[in-house]
């Protein structure tokens, strides 16, 4: 016990002296302390209030705040299942169903009897392409259903011990060029298997003489086709390769390229390789997946887009400073260093740039703001503490063009005459995190960050500051507040950050997208930014496209498309045929707009006027097995389980029309309810102190607004889309044909196994997992 | 210096002013909660909400610094409406009750409580000026009534009700026997009331009338006091006892007329010569409609908050109203009256006596019945060894009222939740959808009580331990809707609360921190 203490001194101490003893350190101290210990032990906390000038308080109230923390040790490995919007309209909560029972847990216990795996919800993984997801630890699995829990968990055993032992690639001799293999290494890329796919090449071309050079590339936004593959062949022809499996990697290659020796081919994979060459077998599978850039589906999706933001997708490697460069990078801040800075923040005002993170404010008149006040120091903050369910715009902008943000960030700081700078980023976008602190690096090094930029006498910095789990957090005020070291509480508002900032003085925060458009409106000019978009929102927005939807992925498009265009048009169209219902946009401030008003335009007042908001960009297509009771619930389970908990507004009007919504989703609504919860949700609109709190009840009003027959309908005890559990039961027809796969996927044991005779479910048993209706080759199984 | 309207009244005040200061010396109130002078604000009550004209936004006047040209609305309908629904939102996670809910059964409202709690100290003289508050013959009652209070006793769900009526009837015994009666007062306050019957609720009219300085004559057709009371048995209320009560109301410059029968022509003129005619004349009298007042089918018919008859001023009460055997009913509409009287004399408006807001959970469950058995002992309910009529001793009432529970709030004065619930007429299940959470106390140091239920999370315990350097201190733990208060670590509180016991419960807005011994209706 005593050695046990000692190692904690030790490693608190350790962690003290890399982040400091001041209360500003307290969140980078708690997650080291986390990282090292898997939790965070009482006796390195009250050590830490020994060795540093944190209080008690400090720290209690700031790691019960933060859902990364725990306080108590959780299993060796973390099964992270995330419930984001896209998630859970693809059934998430039955596979955290599915997980618990797997492992026998209860809800006051997630931690297997073993110690083995600890089991957790996450508000959103950004991998809305690949939904549902699952994260074990650091290995996510896409499209994973109820009756995938045993192969995931059978998969990542198979991987654990392999770790680590990852294939270099080795460049070839460079004397000839054949050709460029790119692999999208965006998060959802990784996702579905890019590494894997990465190192199948780098295995199929080793010592076979091929010369090719393997270029990592950031995210595509073709994310429902992910992992990409793109071939460039000598007479430079592109070919694109959709959800390539590592099998399939070496059929691809050899089709493109031929071995130079026959030595190499008998090098490179002995007789399989060789075997490859010559046979069809593998490539079929492979062709089916293949995409030429001119084919509909992948046009379709890309030539309604317009990236700005997002320029050069897929072609830059995020890191490469020489590539970002020569495709006009930096130059925007070459042209801005020296440059007035009023009429700077004329250019960004007069290019109607308004602020990507939801509420729309003129950019440029922000910058004005803060360039006004004079004061010894200002702060810049990059807002990428993307929290909204089903959004993950931010994360792929941090992960692909790390470049383009600083890019943005420097201008601002030098318009605003900023001296320091700091990146917010949510503490689930690791991946981020590494690019964004990689790049920062490599741009000290070439002087584009530290004293005297490019030669300027404009002197700035910045670092990363790693979010702890809060929602809230993107609010402003409540950033600040958490980078400071404190509770994500908000404040009210004046005094504004411009005014008063972080540590008190003039901050300017512009969300990630945000700075992502600056340098496009320096290089090209506030009159060609001003040709995009419409009268009132210009340029482009990015949205993260998810759910019910053929071609999900990150998307940019001109202000003014209608939500019809981004579905059919963008989108290709809602999944399996079904009906298109609604979108949701703008997460959980947002709302859902209905089929019916689909030719609305995506610009601020047109969303604002449906009930909607733009939010930070979330695109969730919704269909007609959706519940739209069950969506409003959802969202306000996020914001309830999100609240900070300080104003009574939103502490316990979203807890109470919570409370209403899970009456009316269990069939013990009344019509009376329905006034309550609209009464409720105005008021908590009306007296909420911030605007966590303020469009918590959106989703609520404009469902009930566009689907009151919806909510009618759950009062008289039915769920027209048979979601809601508690009204649905599940039945078999005379179409079975007693194959027995229903009775083999039932975990309970509700469905008798019966080989050639006509199952049926027992009712009392069945815990509506919905197992056994995806099984079912002939529809049999039905929901009542 | 800042220029703004406050409801339509201009002020200049320096930067930095919040609309509250600014509103604050425009002498207009806005109330608050989470707000502390001294310290920090904290923007979480919401309880303050004012309009600004300008854009018709709601904004917290706490924290909101006044600006130029800024036009503030306190009090339109939006505004009262807000705080009333802020407050109802509180509530509705409120766990505690204001009052114990023997002392909401007691048709008297007598504060039992608190009677229980000066017993058990010995301080019986107390006890009994606390009892005669509601109840103005307690000597009797103390025998008689059937009391419902016990029905409505906490300590029943656990093992046996406490004997609240013994309790009462020895304290009405202990004075009676000290012979400290009470004396006529020697002022007058001009007004004249008649009091036709002097059963229980005549008697107590009179009792709290002639208490308020008005001149009482009672008309009474018996030649004796009393009323029904006279027709129950020795065994169960020995006449010695009831008159000495009685005569002990009449002493205190009461005018009675024995052998009295009013008929219509003296009923009129007592209505002339009278400011106000108390009909307690027990059951009622089929002649009373020439009187020229209305019967239902039970008895007199009146307004039911306020005894007022058909004629203006005539008022009834007791078994006029309606026939029952629980005299406590009687007494405890004779005291309604009187007071509702009092203030009607006063401000010659007559106006029924506010009902004040009662935080309320309902029935203990068993798992709370150790939170709640702190306060008290697990000592089996104290029989009156010489019998009903002849009461408790000391020793037995002592031991019998430590069984007390301690069930109303220790702050029910100086809660601001609950007057400003019964400022805008918030009620409490408006949004309680949610089964209730279980009932905590702590107890710190002998000197302080938290429970946690009770608190409605505004920091100011959190900002006061801060300030004042705890070692520990308070600290907001979790958040969202389950957020908390409680001490970092594995501390006790004893430990966080080193300097700032006393004072995070002076400071408390509810009574979520209290002192312990706080008797604020003593």
């Amino acid at each position: 016990m005593a050695e046990d203490l000692q190692h904690i001194h030790k490693q608190v101490d350790e962690i003290i002296s890399n982040r400091g003893r001041t209360k500003k350190s307290l969140i980078p101290i708690l997650q080291d302390i986390q990282r090292h210990f898997n939790y965070l032990p009482e006796e390195a906390l009250q050590y830490l209030v020994e060795q540093s000038e944190i209080t008690p308080e400090n720290i209690t109230s700031v790691a019960t705040f933060y859902s990364q923390f725990r306080m108590k040790p959780a299993g060796r490995h973390m099964i992270k299942v995330c419930v984001g919007t896209a998630c859970h309209v693809k059934g998430a909560m039955q596979v955290y169903d599915s997980f618990k029972r797997h492992f026998k847990l209860n809800d006051n216990d997630l931690t297997d009897i073993t110690g083995t795996y600890t089991l957790e919800k996450v508000a959103c993984l950004g991998c809305c392409t690949l939904a549902p997801v699952v994260q074990v630890d650091d290995v996510t699995y896409g499209h994973v259903t109820s009756d995938k829990v045993e192969s995931v968990i059978a998969d990542f055993e198979s991987q654990v011990g392999k770790r680590g032992d990852r294939k270099q690639f080795r460049n070839a001799d460079g004397s000839e060029f054949q050709g460029e293999i790119r692999i999208g290494l965006g998060s959802c890329c990784v996702a579905s298997g890019s590494e894997e796919v990465k190192r199948e090449v780098e295995n199929t071309i080793i010592g076979t003489g091929i010369n090719l050079q393997l270029k990592n590339v950031g995210c595509v936004g073709m994310c429902h086709q992910v992992p990409l593959l793109e071939v460039i062949d000598e007479k430079q022809n592109h070919k694109l390769y959709a959800k390539v499996k590592p099998n399939e990697v070496s059929g691809i290659i050899n089709s493109h390229f031929k071995p130079k020796s026959l030595l190499g081919r008998l090098k490179a994979k002995g007789y399989s390789f060789l075997e490859k060459m010559q046979s069809d077998e593998s490539w079929e599978g492979v062709e089916r997946y293949a995409l030429d850039v001119r084919e509909d589906m992948v046009s379709g999706f890309l030539d309604r887009q317009l990236p700005v933001a997002t320029e050069h997708r897929g072609v830059i490697n995020p890191l490469d400073m020489d590539e970002y460069r020569s495709h006009g990078g930096f130059e925007a801040l070459t042209k801005v260093l020296g440059m007035d800075r009023q009429e700077l923040i004329q250019t960004v005002k007069e290019s109607g740039l308004r602020g990507r993170g939801g509420a729309g404010f003129l950019t440029g008149l922000k910058w004005e703001f803060v360039e006004k006040e004079k004061a010894e120091h200002k702060y810049l903050i990059c807002n990428g503490d993307e929290g909204d369910p089903g959004a993950f715009m931010d994360r792929m902008i941090l992960e692909s063009y790390p470049y383009r943000v600083i890019e943005g960030m420097l201008i601002a700081a030098y318009a605003v005459e900023a001296t320091e700078g700091y990146f917010y980023i949510r503490a689930e976008y690791p991946l981020a995190v590494i690019r964004i602190r990689q790049a920062l690096i490599n741009c000290r090094e070439q002087n584009l960050l530290g004293e005297n930029i490019l030669g300027s006498n404009f002197s700035f910095d910045m670092q990363i500051y790693e979010g702890a789990g809060a929602f809230v957090c993107g609010e402003e005020t409540a950033l600040m507040t958490s980078i400071e070291g404190n509770r994500g509480f908000p404040t009210i508002r004046p005094p504004f950050p411009a005014q008063k900032g972080l540590w008190g003085f003039p901050t300017l925060i512009n969300n990630t997208e945000t700075f992502a458009q600056i340098s496009y409106i320096i290089r090209n000019g506030k009159e060609q930014y001003c040709s995009i978009g419409t009268e009132q929102s210009k340029g482009t927005k990015v949205f993260s496209l998810a759910g019910k939807i053929n071609r999900g992925g990150l998307i940019e498009v001109p202000m003014g498309i209608t939500i019809r265009e981004i579905v059919e048009e963008v989108g290709g169209g809602v999944q399996n045929g079904k009906k298109f219902k609604a979108v949701q946009v703008g997460g959980p401030s947002g709302g859902c707009i209905p089929a019916s008003l689909a030719d609305t335009p995506i610009d601020y007042q047109s969303l604002t006027a449906v009930g909607a908001m733009m939010g930070s960009g979330g695109l969730v297509v919704l269909d007609e097995d959706d519940c739209m009771v069950d969506i409003a619930r959802y969202f306000l389970s996020f914001t309830q389980n999100e609240s900070c908990g300080k104003c009574t507004f939103c502490r316990i009007g979203t807890k109470r029309m919570l409370d209403i919504l899970n009456r009316i989703c269990s069939g013990k609504g009344t019509l009376k309810d329905l006034d309550e919860l609209k009464y409720l949700a105005e008021w908590t609109k009306k007296g909420s102190l911030c605007n966590l709190g303020k469009s918590a009840p959106n989703p609520i009003l404009t469902t009930l607004k566009y689907f009151h027959e919806e909510y009618e309908a759950h009062l008289e005890g039915r769920c027209p889309a048979g979601k809601c559990t508690e009204m649905i039961s599940y039945t078999i027809t005379d179409d079975c044909i007693g194959c027995t796969k229903c009775a083999q996927k039932c975990p309970v044991d509700a469905i008798k196994f019966e080989a050639h005779k006509k199952h049926s479910i027992n009712t009392e048993l069945c815990i509506k997992c919905d197992a056994c209706r995806p099984v079912c080759p002939v529809d049999a199984v039905k929901v009542l | 210096m800042i220029k703004l309207k406050i409801n339509s009244q201009s002020i200049e005040i320096p930067k930095g002013t919040t609309v509250l200061e600014a509103a604050r010396k425009l002498g207009i109130n806005i109330p608050t909660m989470c707000h502390l002078e001294g310290t920090e604000h904290f923007t979480s009550c919401m309880v303050c909400l004012v309009k600004d004209a300008g854009n018709g936004r709601l904004l917290a006047s706490c924290s909101m610094p006044a600006m130029d040209g800024m036009e503030i609305i306190t009090d339109d309908a939006e505004c009262l409406e807000s705080r009333r629904v802020s407050l109802e939102l509180l509530l509705s996670e409120h766990v505690g009750d204001c009052e114990a809910p023997c002392q909401l059964v007691c048709p008297a409202r007598m504060n039992i409580p608190l009677m229980n709690r000066l017993i058990a100290s010995g301080n019986f003289s107390k006890a009994i000026e606390v009892v005669k508050r509601d109840i103005a013959l307690p000597a009797i009652l103390g025998r008689i009534c059937p009391a419902p209070c016990e029905a409505g006793c906490r300590r029943k769900s656990i093992d046996e009700a406490v004997s609240i009526c013994l309790l009462k009837g020895f304290a009405a015994d202990n004075e009676l026997t000290t012979n400290k009666h009470s004396v006529a007062s020697s002022s007058n306050s001009g007004r004249k009331v008649a009091i036709i019957g002097a059963g229980p609720a005549g008697l107590a009219a009179a009792f709290y009338l002639s208490k308020a300085d008005h001149s009482i004559s009672i008309f009474e057709k018996n030649e004796k006091a009393g009323g029904d009371l006279l027709k129950i048995e020795e065994t169960v209320l020995p006449a010695n006892i009831r008159e000495i009560e009685i005569q002990t109301i009449l002493n205190s410059g009461v005018a009675i007329q024995y052998q009295t029968e009013i008929d219509k022509v003296r009923f009129t003129e007592l209505q002339q010569n009278f400011d106000a005619v108390i009909l307690a004349t027990g059951a009622m009298n089929g002649a009373m409609e020439e009187w020229g007042l209305t019967l239902s089918k039970s008895g007199i018919e009146v307004d039911k908050k306020t005894y007022q008859t058909i004629l203006p001023k005539v008022f009834a009460i007791g078994n006029a109203l309606r026939p029952s055997k629980l005299a406590v009913r009687s007494v405890g509409q004779g005291k309604e009256l009187a007071h509702l009287l009092d203030e009607y004399f006063k401000n010659d408006v007559l106006h029924a006596l506010p009902e004040r807001f009662n935080s309320k959970f309902g029935k203990l469950i068993e798992t709370e019945y150790v939170t709640y058995l702190k306060e008290s002992n697990t000592n089996k309910r104290v029989d009156a060894s010489g019998g009903k009529a002849h009461g408790f001793s000391s020793e037995e009432a002592v031991a019998e009222a430590k069984r007390c529970l301690h069930c109303d709030c220790r702050n029910p004065e100086s809660c601001k939740l609950r007057a400003l619930a019964d400022e805008f007429g918030a009620v409490q299940k408006r949004f309680q959808y949610d089964d209730r959470v279980l009932v905590e106390k702590e107890f710190v140091s002998k000197k302080i009580v938290y429970e946690p239920n009770k608190c409605i999370k505004c920091g100011i315990c959190v900002r006061l331990t801060k300030q004042h350097q705890e070692a520990f201190g308070f600290s907001f733990i979790g958040r969202g809707f389950d957020v908390r208060i409680g001490v970092p670590f594995s501390e006790s509180i004893e430990k966080a609360l080193e300097k700032t016991a006393v004072l995070v419960a002076e400071k408390c807005p509810t009574g979520a921190l209290a002192l312990l011994d706080s008797e604020e209706q003593l």
